[in-house]
């Protein structure tokens, strides 16, 4: 038997095949297999909690005055820009935060003196040199930039720095509003604002504020506290209108989650309200122990200061 | 009527606690742990404060001091667990719970069987028929956590007042556990309402806050209207529809005498005090207008506030004395403004959809309250001061004339369901929250609620 097969109906089933074999190979992906990763502890942290968590290291270096830094600044000394920007001295400052006291001190004085001085000390090289130069240009002992300087014209640009009344030439240039020389400001703005590049490669953290906190367990062993608590206060009615109270504690527990003794209210309410409110949460934190919280924060949880408060911030 | 001493705390109260104190203070307990601890900071751990529960709180009948007395001792404790209930704030455990069965109230309670229970307060008392027939009342709020009497109080009164001793108590007890003030010893004037819808006799009536001791003030021959109390609570000033236009008259409640204040052309309507209960300001219908004036009741002298060819009307004085709040269709639809107690420019503060009437200042000076209009619905609500922060309290066919309790927490008003029914009164809460039917014994509208009693 002679099945007439249209020519038609073969391209297309080998069409068809082809389209749909090809698509299992391209269409199809791999299983997304993804690497077992390992279980991660998750807790809801509050925004404080984060801010707390984020506020220095208490294991950063003291001794470590220079910014934290990725990228060395190019050493470019940013003549032209320089010699206009002096005007922009507070600017300046932002860019050298490491040698702070010093750096403030040379601009005003404008002498090349307190720069060799500076000189002495590794750190603060490259950067002190540029600021020498760009304050004063007659003692330039640093040829390079003084030579950039006049490369861009910019020899009147020391004058307006350095001082105004002897050179009036300068004023007149920038009251000219020559395009260039708003280039060269542009130019100059532009290694100002490289704050996050330092004279030096600086990896190591900084100490961070003193009034920061090491990052600790309080997000997990705090929050199974909160839970606890929360359960026995009876928040008094503080009406319709936020009042914002707080009441903080100081209280110790014991390994098995009871008071050791009784919470000790931090300072006296004001209000017959904020008695009412502490009182609230003294009873709460009386009825709800004993605190089943990790054992192995035991040392971080003996000791520590609960303060009720409206969450509204 | 009344006078009360301090109860002394219960001895073995104080010496535990100065114990504790002292030696928390001086850091004996804690000091032991480790002296590096102690100087360093606890670590601060914020518990964020959730929804408001109500405050578990058992009050077992007060205890007889003299044989004959139990049923007074039961009747307070059980008007003390009916305000406090009612107030929404606490929630009075059911006495078939309690463990231990109080029977002295000057020994400290076991307060592990009340904590047992959940209760976070416990309420003790007594009541005692004295020699010369007088009644003592004594009664001890408890801290069950802490073991702490938070305050203790006696007063002596006479037999028939018992009533007003329990509310007393729980004011106290109110305001020792909310930090404000109570608002249970007060009454309320409102209009009473029996009858057909045809035939309906109105006459003044005055009753405690929670319903009881309903008194009759007016016959109901006249329509009597928006009665309102005095500072001092001795007299009502109301509108009654007499011979002629309706007047507005000041009616003394301890003598019943009553007498029209002002003798004005046309219609006076809309009193109320002032606050230091010299001064009635009211309306007085001019044609199709009406203004406001204020009366010195001494010197029976009369001054023009409002001057504007509208209905300027339901005055209300700010607590201080120094501003009214009333409504005004000045600017089209009756909308609530506020002004100088002495006259001036006035301001208009509420802007929502609908129209505004009767705004009444809270003795708190925090909020007015006001009847709005809209949609088909008449709404009770508060706002600031100035207008902003409008809340809905309640919203229905027909609810209408808020009064603030005496603490500016509660308001009362009257609700209307529609059909053949007839209106009755109505407390909420400003948060909304907790709306309640007060007790009456027929209809009722109009509600003003006293200031505190004593």
């Amino acid at each position: 038997m002679k099945v007439k097969v249209d020519k038609t109906v073969l391209a297309s089933v080998a069409l068809h095949v082809f389209v749909l074999g090809w698509m299992l190979v391209s269409v199809s992906t791999k299983a997304l297999d993804m690497a077992p990763e390992d279980s991660v502890p998750v807790d809801v942290v509050s925004a404080d909690q984060l801010a707390r968590v984020m506020a220095g290291m208490k294991t950063g270096k003291k001794e470590n005055p220079k910014p934290l830094v990725e990228k060395v600044a190019e050493a470019k000394p940013a003549d032209d820009a320089v010699g206009k920007i002096t005007e922009k001295a507070p600017v300046l400052t932002e860019t050298a935060p490491p040698p702070q006291p010093k750096a403030e001190e040379k601009p005003v004085e404008k002498k090349p003196d307190p720069p060799k001085v500076v000189e002495n000390k590794p750190k603060e090289e490259p950067k002190q040199e540029p600021k020498p130069v760009e304050k004063k240009p007659d003692p330039p002992k640093v040829d390079p930039i003084a030579e950039a300087i006049r490369k861009e014209e910019k020899p009147p640009a020391k004058p307006v720095q350095a001082a105004r009344p002897p050179e009036p030439p300068k004023p007149k240039v920038e009251r000219t509003f020559d395009q260039s020389k708003i280039a060269a400001l542009l130019d100059k703005r532009d290694p100002t604002r490289q704050a996050a590049t330092g004279d030096t490669l600086n990896s190591n953290a900084a100490l961070g504020l003193a009034k920061g906190a090491a990052a600790d367990n309080s997000a997990t062993w705090g929050s199974m506290f909160k839970q606890q608590v929360e359960r026995c206060w009876k928040k008094p009615y503080g009406g319709i209108e936020s009042q914002k109270p707080e009441a903080a504690f100081a209280i110790r527990l014991k390994r098995d989650g009871t008071l050791e003794g009784m919470p000790v209210p931090e300072g006296a309410p004001a209000t017959p309200y904020l008695r009412v409110y502490q009182e609230s949460a003294l009873r709460a934190i009386i009825e709800c122990q004993p605190y089943r919280l990790p054992a192995a924060f035991f040392e971080e949880w003996k000791y520590f200061a609960p303060v009720f408060t409206e969450q509204k911030t | 009527m009344t006078d009360n001493n301090e109860l002394p705390n219960a001895p073995f109260r104080l010496t535990r606690r100065q114990i504790i104190s002292g030696i928390a203070s001086t850091g004996v307990v804690l000091g032991g742990h480790a002296g590096s601890a102690v100087a360093q900071a606890p670590k601060r751990i914020i518990v964020p404060e959730g929804e408001f529960t109500p405050l578990p709180i058992a009050i077992p009948n007060f205890v007889a001091g003299t044989p004959g007395d139990t049923e007074v001792g039961v009747g307070v404790s059980q008007v003390i667990t009916n305000n406090l209930k009612r107030s929404g704030l606490f929630a009075p455990i059911d006495p078939a719970a309690f463990i231990e069965r109080i029977s002295n109230i000057d020994s400290a309670p076991q307060f592990q069987s009340w904590k047992t229970i959940n209760a976070q307060a416990l309420v003790t008392g007594r009541m005692t028929r004295q020699g010369d027939g007088r009644l003592k009342a004594e009664f001890r709020l408890w801290d069950v956590n802490t073991a702490q009497q938070l305050t203790g109080q006696q007063y002596f009164t006479s037999p028939e007042y018992w009533r007003r001793i329990a509310h007393i108590i729980s004011d106290q007890i109110y305001e020792r556990l909310t930090g404000e003030k109570g608002y249970f010893d007060s009454r309320v004037v409102f209009v009473d309402e029996t009858g057909s819808k045809e035939r309906r006799v109105k006459r003044l009536a005055l009753m405690d806050q929670d319903g009881a001791n309903v008194r009759y003030l007016t016959r109901g021959s006249d329509l009597v209207l928006t009665p309102r109390f005095s500072p001092s609570t001795q007299e009502i000033t109301y509108m009654e529809f007499g011979q002629g236009d309706p007047r507005v008259y000041l009616f003394n409640i301890e003598t019943g005498q009553r007498e029209i204040v002002g003798n004005f052309p046309g219609m006076s309507f809309s009193p109320r005090f002032s606050p230091d209960g010299q001064r009635i300001i009211m309306s007085l219908q001019q044609g199709g207008n009406s203004n406001l004036f204020v009366m010195d009741l001494r010197s029976k002298s009369t001054t023009r506030l409002t001057d504007t060819p509208a209905i300027d009307t339901s005055p209300s004085y700010s607590p201080d004395g120094a501003r009214i709040c009333f409504e005004s269709d000045r600017g089209g639809k009756p909308q609530i403004y506020v002004m100088p107690a002495t006259g001036g420019a006035a301001q208009r503060i509420s802007f929502g959809e609908g129209s505004y009437s009767t705004p009444v200042w809270s003795p708190r000076g925090d909020y007015i309250a006001f009847t709005k209009q809209g949609g088909g619905q008449f709404a009770i609500g508060i706002m600031k001061t100035d207008g902003s922060g409008e809340r809905i309290l309640t919203s229905g066919f027909h609810n209408e004339g808020p009064t603030f309790a005496p603490n500016g927490r509660v308001l009362m008003f009257f609700r209307e369901p529609g059909g053949s029914g007839g209106p009755s009164l109505f407390t909420v809460d400003i948060s909304g929250r907790n709306e309640l039917r007060v007790p009456t014994p027929g209809f009722a509208s109009d509600p003003a609620w006293s200031p505190l009693l004593s």
